[in-house]
């Protein structure tokens, strides 16, 4: 009930941002206008993952310079950021264990990619990096306290992004982003059930010929809600109290068995 | 039907969790043992971090003890001045084996360190309890009747300072070992999420001679402590309780037990700890397995412990 009544608050709103836009005092560059089908994404007992829609428009007027190449679009998801230790199991006395391990941070727990083609086609590295369009452009800056050589750190960081993309919490979709008409774009981005919470930040970027042209920038909430997020809480923050409560439950149930299957 | 647990934070299979509590639970109950040492690497092969399984399988080990323990009280078949003397040493042992998962969860050989002790204790009890239970089953074909309980015997044990007297059991021994016994099997405890029951009733018979009758229901009851202690520091140190995980552990756990008791009844003593031995070997031989052969990929991934979120 709720989450149509937001979507279309969300569409009058871009319907009273397009009907703004011609009344802007002479624009010469494409404006970008993004939204999302949700901007809270609630984590229920039964959560299996769901999607959200990335949807828009490339708004132009007649002073719009007229350009010969095609627009490009990048729909960069991603979560918030964490400091992950990557570590590589060596044979050591006979068995496997961790032995060298590589701490990246600022990494986003969760970066979903949509393009309308392969990244590298569409930017030089740098605007490409310093928008993290393509999972080969995220940039993970390693812990100073590093004892793994140079030559082997791309090992690391290959291995870093084939885990997370094998989760599912990064991925890389080109050809993804789909064109309703001209200037209206959609894409579908799917939020697995591993999905960390936190703030998220959705952002579109329109590129041309190479050229950043506009960005748009929305925040998404992915967060745990009810029962689920009560228990998280009270676990993390009154914990004596959960370790009271979950010792409590073991012990009525166990209780309870022992009564109800009491066979003297 | 799909549930997704709060804390490993993951959807996990609802019937899943039952059956594996189910059928965890009808070995224990088909061996008087409190199956952890099987729940935990199940939870731990299917996915569950193994630090929510650790945590949540001495939750579980809590529900199953406490049933044992109220048919046992209700037959006035506990000592609990000999309970609270293993309580005391199970207590600390608790205490550091929970400060050290947690050393060791930040140092990244957690996972190492549960398999290696995995691999070396249910071998060796899993060996010693097969060799007990041919040897006793061969007597048996032969004929040799066996002693049960020599009180006139000592051992070294009976040898120790400290002794403090056991009216229930009929013993008078040094507190040394009872403590030392209860500490080792709490720090087990808590680093393998283990009750322990399956090292606590041969120790108790056969180190400090308690009269058998009295051994199950004791090292009950001192486990249920021990546990409760271990779920309560896991808590509050590591947050990886995970109650919905526990809960659904439990319910299929208690159901099954009570079938495995009465099929229990059905078989032989030798014939039951022969299975059993055969059941610890294999978990061990499981982990010893996964150490040894090279694995699929070598690396791994982990963030580090969020912070409080809302």
């Amino acid at each position: 009930m709720r989450r149509p009544l937001r979507q279309m608050i969300v569409l009058l709103g871009l319907g009273c941002l397009l009907a703004a836009a011609p009344a802007a005092p002479a624009a010469r560059a494409e404006n970008l206008i993004a939204a999302l089908s949700a901007d809270r994404v609630n984590i229920e007992s039964n959560f299996t993952g769901t999607r959200i829609v990335v949807f828009g428009e490339i708004a132009r007027d007649a002073l719009t310079v007229a350009r010969p190449e095609p627009y490009d679009l990048a729909v960069v998801v991603s979560g918030p950021e964490q400091v992950v230790t990557t570590r590589r199991k060596g044979r050591f006395m006979g068995i496997w264990v961790n032995r060298d391990s590589e701490t990246f941070e600022r990494v986003p727990s969760f970066l979903a990619v949509h393009t309308t083609r392969a990244p590298h086609e569409m930017a030089s590295r740098t605007v490409l990096e310093r928008h993290r369009i393509g999972l080969r452009n995220l940039n993970l800056p390693i812990a100073i306290a590093s004892d793994v050589p140079i030559g082997d750190r791309d090992n690391f960081r290959e291995a870093f992004l084939r885990l997370r993309v094998q989760n599912g919490l990064y991925q890389e979709q080109t050809d993804s982003i789909e064109f309703l008409s001209d200037s209206l774009f959609r894409t579908s981005v799917s939020l697995p059930a591993n999905v960390p919470v936190g703030e998220y930040t959705v952002s579109t970027y329109l590129l041309r010929g190479g050229a950043l042209l506009a960005q748009a920038e929305q925040p998404l909430t992915i967060a745990k809600s009810g029962f689920e997020q009560f228990t998280y809480r009270l676990a993390y923050e009154y914990s004596a109290l959960y370790g009271l409560l979950a010792v409590a439950l073991a012990i009525f149930t166990g209780w309870l068995a022992g009564v109800i299957f009491r066979r003297d | 039907m799909q549930i997704y647990l709060p804390i490993a934070e993951l959807p996990v299979n609802m019937f899943m969790l039952f059956g594996m509590g189910g059928a965890v639970g009808f070995l224990s109950g088909l061996f008087g043992i409190g199956g952890g040492f099987l729940l935990t690497p199940l939870l731990i092969f299917s996915g569950i971090p193994p630090a929510v399984s650790v945590a949540t399988v001495t939750t579980q080990v809590v529900a199953s003890s406490a049933s044992g323990v109220v048919a046992y009280w209700r037959r006035k078949m506990i000592d609990f001045k000999l309970a609270g003397m293993l309580l005391v040493g199970g207590v600390i042992g608790s205490a550091i084996g929970v400060w050290l998962f947690d050393l060791l969860r930040t140092l990244g050989q957690l996972d190492l360190v549960i398999s290696l002790s995995y691999v070396t204790f249910l071998s060796a009890i899993g060996g010693l309890m097969l060799f007990e239970s041919l040897r006793s089953m061969a007597r048996r074909r032969s004929g040799v009747r066996v002693a049960a309980r020599q009180p006139g015997r000592h051992n070294w044990v009976h040898g120790l300072p400290f002794k403090m007297r056991f009216r229930q059991s009929r013993l008078y021994v040094s507190v040394i070992p009872i403590i030392f016994l209860g500490g080792v099997i709490g720090f087990l405890g808590s680093i393998l999420g283990i009750g322990g029951g399956f090292m606590m009733v041969p120790a108790l018979i056969y180190l400090l001679r308690v009269p058998t009758n009295i051994v199950i229901g004791t090292s009950l009851l001192q486990i249920l402590f021990t546990m409760a202690a271990a779920t309560f520091l896991h808590a509050m140190s590591t947050q990886s309780v995970d109650i919905v995980l526990a809960l659904a552990l439990m319910i299929g756990g208690v159901i099954g037990a009570q079938f495995g008791a009465r099929m229990g009844q059905k078989l032989r003593g030798d014939q039951l700890r022969l299975l059993l031995a055969l059941l610890v070997l294999s978990v061990g031989v499981r982990f010893a397995v996964n150490l040894v052969l090279q694995p699929d990929e070598l690396f791994s991934v982990s963030a580090a412990i969020a912070e409080v979120r809302r």
